[in-house]
């Protein structure tokens, strides 16, 4: 039951905030030239199973996400590979142009940690109540699964909901319950 | 047109001092800089600069990065050179004087003059490089000066770390005639990461380049065709005036006699010496006309009271000769009585290009229509418009106070 809930509260609140990306300012550092992470986030790219973001000199990531409006966020779903995905994310929600140097200076809007569910496609959910004025996110992978390298990311995903306009497809999906 | 923030790491280590680098390592370092300083400006107006030094006292950041060319170019002065270069230490502070820039848009880049021994290891060096890479800073590293074992090896696997997608550069500059600035100007460090290079290392290459190849007048034609031709033809002029003036001055040293002439020595001298020295001619003019002014003046000034008398005899006589000369001969006393400085009035006479140009005529020896006589009339009349006006205002009501 609470399995299903989870599921129906989900399907209620969220949209995939896709459409509220401002691609202008996306930024990932650490990302290898051919694997960027156009792979993980574009509509299309992301299913490619063939097609993941990639860190380059080291195994940590750290991508930059500001929106067009600001959002609520409500889960975020991160999907890989068993070996080469991610394991310790961090989402910072609101700090601009973050460094490798700075993630430690002060603690994450939310930490999660990804099992091999999560990693194949099970979103997890967020902090909701430290999401709820998103101008931009943060994501931080600090490790992978089993500590290799190079880390792989197929998708991300990240769902919630608009604060100033009330989304039409949103409504749609309450009425049909 | 890259928006860019740029840190240069300076070397003003011990080994600095050398000169196998024209005219001495530090200065062709320096002008570099300079150089450097000048493209990433142009290039993109809100390109900023930084400079820091590695060695000396220890790692010192000179000036932030900013485009105000002015502030590099002055903290560039009064460099002392002392101690070693700590290149791991250098970079490092260079990364975090980028990565407190204004403006986070500009893309991160370091520029490093490695000319001592680098001391670091290489492990060292790859996971420095590795840092820069993981921030995305590019690296562009000028490897000269010395060269002892396993420094160009060192730096090759610093750039290898550092290198994504050919953003970084390296280069070697050995000792040799070539300026270092001049080997860098056509390296991607200055050209921008293969844009085609901008216009200022365009036109810094082919300044350079017309230096090296030893174009006439240092200007190369096929650049400024208009003022390489200009150059060309006042060189020519100035030729030609030079020889007709020592043509016409062995004429009348030939023909001059006489002792009091003086001035006319005087004035044939100054017109073989050519055109540039019209001001000297000037003065020297007006010295000389001073002289027989003066004793004109001394003489009326002595017998004030039948001084009208004696200066209209006196004028008369001069007035016989030449009328324009006995006007301003009478202006000239009227107008000393009034205020004393009397070579004032002779400029103010001389500006009186008729004047002139009838003392000319009247001396010999000197042929009006020389060349160089013509053109200092011309220049004098050029200066002393204005003034003339005022003669002309002058003249006319003398004329009614007579």
């Amino acid at each position: 039951m609470s399995a299903a809930e989870s599921a129906t509260a989900i399907q209620r609140n969220q949209v995939d905030l896709l459409d509220f990306i401002d691609w202008s300012g996306v930024e990932c550092l650490n990302q290898s030239s051919s694997h960027s992470l156009s792979n993980a986030l574009k509509q299309g790219y992301r299913e490619d199973e063939g097609l993941n973001l990639e860190s380059d000199a080291d195994e940590q990531l750290l991508i930059y996400i500001p929106f067009t409006q600001v959002i609520k966020l409500h889960s975020i779903a991160v999907m890989g590979s068993e070996e080469d995905g991610p394991k310790t994310v961090k989402l910072f929600a609101n700090r601009e142009h973050m460094g490798f140097s700075n993630v430690s200076d002060f603690p994450p809007s939310d930490t999660a940690v990804l099992s091999p569910d999560n990693l194949k496609g099970k979103p997890v959910v967020l902090k909701y109540v430290k999401f709820q004025n998103v101008r931009s996110l943060t994501i931080f992978i600090e490790d992978n699964q089993s500590g290799s390298e190079i880390t792989k990311v197929q998708k991300i995903a990240l769902y919630g909901s608009t604060v100033e306009t009330t989304d039409m497809k949103g409504l749609k999906k309450i009425e049909d319950h | 047109m890259v928006l860019e923030a740029t840190m240069i790491c300076i070397d003003n280590s011990e080994w600095m001092r050398n000169g196998d680098y024209a005219p001495s390592r530090f200065q062709a370092q320096a002008d570099a800089v300079n150089l450097i300083c000048g493209a990433k400006t142009q290039s993109n107006p809100e390109n900023t600069v930084g400079v820091l030094t590695m060695a000396g006292k220890g790692v010192r950041v000179l000036v932030t990065p900013t485009s105000d060319l002015g502030k590099i170019l002055a903290c560039m002065h009064g460099l002392e050179i002392g101690g070693e270069m700590n290149l791991a230490a250098g970079i490092q502070v260079a990364q975090l004087a980028l990565k407190h820039r204004q403006n986070k848009k500009q893309q991160q880049r370091i520029i490093v003059f490695a000319g001592s021994p680098v001391m670091h290891d290489k492990k060292a060096l790859e996971m420095i490089g590795k840092k820069l890479k993981k921030n995305s800073v590019a690296l562009d590293i000028v490897n000269f000066g010395e060269d002892d074992e396993g420094k160009t090896e060192k730096l090759e696997a610093l750039l290898a770390a550092v290198n994504n997608n050919d953003t970084s550069h390296i280069v070697h500059v050995p000792a040799g005639p070539t300026a270092l600035s001049d080997v860098l100007i056509s390296t991607p460090i200055f050209t921008g990461d293969g844009e085609g290079g901008s216009g200022f290392a365009a036109s810094a290459a082919a300044a350079a380049a017309g230096g090296v190849s030893g174009f006439e007048f240092g200007v190369d034609p096929n650049l400024d065709p208009e003022l390489a031709l200009a150059l060309r033809v006042s060189m020519e002029e100035e030729r030609a005036r030079q020889e007709a003036a020592a043509k016409q001055a062995a004429e009348e040293a030939s023909k001059e006699e006489k002792g009091g002439e003086e001035q006319d020595a005087t004035m044939t001298e100054r017109a073989s010496e050519g055109a540039s020295e019209a001001d000297n001619k000037k003065i020297e003019i007006a010295d000389d006309d001073d002289t027989s002014l003066q004793q004109a003046l001394a003489m009326s000034m002595d017998e004030p009271t039948s001084s009208q008398g004696l200066q209209d005899t006196e004028m008369s006589d001069a007035a016989a000769e030449d009328p324009e000369l006995a006007l301003a001969l009478q202006l000239s006393v009227q107008d000393s009585t009034k205020d004393s400085s009397s070579q004032a009035d002779v400029s103010k006479l001389l500006a009186d290009q008729s004047f002139v140009s009838s003392i000319l005529a009247s001396l010999p020896g000197v042929d009006p229509n020389d060349p160089s006589v013509k053109e200092v009339l011309a220049s004098m009349q050029n200066q002393s418009e204005p003034q003339q006006k005022q003669d002309e205002d002058k003249a006319p009501k003398k004329e009614e106070e007579k």
